[in-house]
């Protein structure tokens, strides 16, 4: 075995994760390999200190000032779509009255009537195709299906 | 998953806000240090844990009492901070490295149960990798994960997991050895 495919399994082989027949023919270059002993060294050296390092746990009262800040999340979140549901009823509803006065007044020259018109219709065409990119995007995304375990 | 937790996660599921708390109590400290390391932030990385809390809340109807939950959890905290990582590399406005390390003052919050100056200097070598590094570390190194889970939860083959968890500790070797000359 090269020391250059010995190196790509030095990491495996610490963690106890090469098949047999990888780990004899490793553990042979390595009986044989001055340099490449050294190099595993460093590596189980570094791979220990790793292992040794864990988070600490916040006190009680950093846990009590950590789970209000969540709670608070939590009810913002159920305020947050009662706004936006609130938000886009009225605006649907005032727009749908504009539009309809706009349309039944005749004083209102055709042209505008026609460009209003053509604005609502390109504010649904985006909107549809932004909706339709996002839930796209969410499909192939493989996080996404994270929380449907 | 212990039978408490199996409790409480139903109580979760009919609504009872309380019951969520000794879960989040219980996972705060490794949800926040996992975000520190996913973001390669601490600053940012409380944040990102109680969002994540917060999502899996808004999903917990979906979670299988039979499962763990820290795994699930800790599978959407990652897609949490990869989207912060994805937005924060399109503002393009602040011109922090991919792997920002924190400045060593006396207030940041290095997350490490025992500290001394070695492993506060390997904490902030391991911030200063890239993304993908810091990922792979803290899979094997802060939640035990075998190479079988990690290529699960990573979806990519054996091997890679293999080829990168050894690339990042190349990487975070020659982070070290630079600190030091």
């Amino acid at each position: 075995m090269s020391c250059d495919a010995f190196n790509r399994m030095a990491s495996a082989y610490l963690d106890g994760e090469l098949a047999d027949d990888d780990r004899r023919r490793f553990e042979d270059h390595l009986a044989a390999c001055d340099a490449c002993r050294q190099e595993l060294a460093e590596l189980k050296r570094l791979t220990e200190d790793l292992d040794m390092m864990q988070f600490k746990e916040p006190g009680d009262e950093e846990l009590a000032r950590y789970w209000s800040g969540v709670y608070n999340r939590l009810e913002r979140g159920l305020g947050w779509i009662l706004f936006s549901v609130g938000a886009i009823l009225t605006l649907c509803y005032g727009a749908f009255r504009i539009i309809e006065n706009l349309i039944r007044d005749e004083t209102v020259s055709n042209v505008l009537k026609v460009g209003v018109c053509a604005l609502i219709a390109g504010l649904v065409v985006l909107f549809v195709s932004l909706l339709r990119e996002r839930l796209v995007v969410r499909k192939v995304d493989r996080y996404s299906k994270e929380v449907d375990r | 998953m212990d039978e408490t937790e199996a409790v409480l996660i139903r109580r979760c599921q009919a609504g009872e806000k309380e019951a969520f708390e000794p879960i989040v109590r219980k996972y705060a400290g490794r949800a926040t240090g996992a975000a520190a390391v996913l973001l390669g932030c601490p600053q940012e990385a409380q944040d990102a844990s109680q969002e994540a809390f917060v999502r899996a809340w808004r999903h917990i109807e979906r979670f299988r009492t039979d499962a763990p939950f820290y795994p699930w959890y800790s599978a959407i905290l990652r897609n949490i901070c990869r989207s912060r990582l994805r937005r924060r590399a399109r503002r393009k406005t602040v011109s922090l490295p991919d792997g920002y390390a924190a400045p060593t003052s006396d207030g940041d919050p290095v997350m490490l149960a025992e500290q001394n100056e070695r492993r506060r200097h390997l904490f902030q070598a391991i911030l200063s990798l890239q993304s993908m590094f810091r990922e792979i570390l803290l899979m094997k190194h802060f939640q035990d994960m075998s190479y079988k889970e990690m290529a699960e939860a990573l979806d990519i083959p054996i091997g890679t997991v293999m080829s990168r968890l050894h690339n990042a500790r190349r990487a975070l070797g020659e982070a070290l050895s630079g600190d030091e000359s």
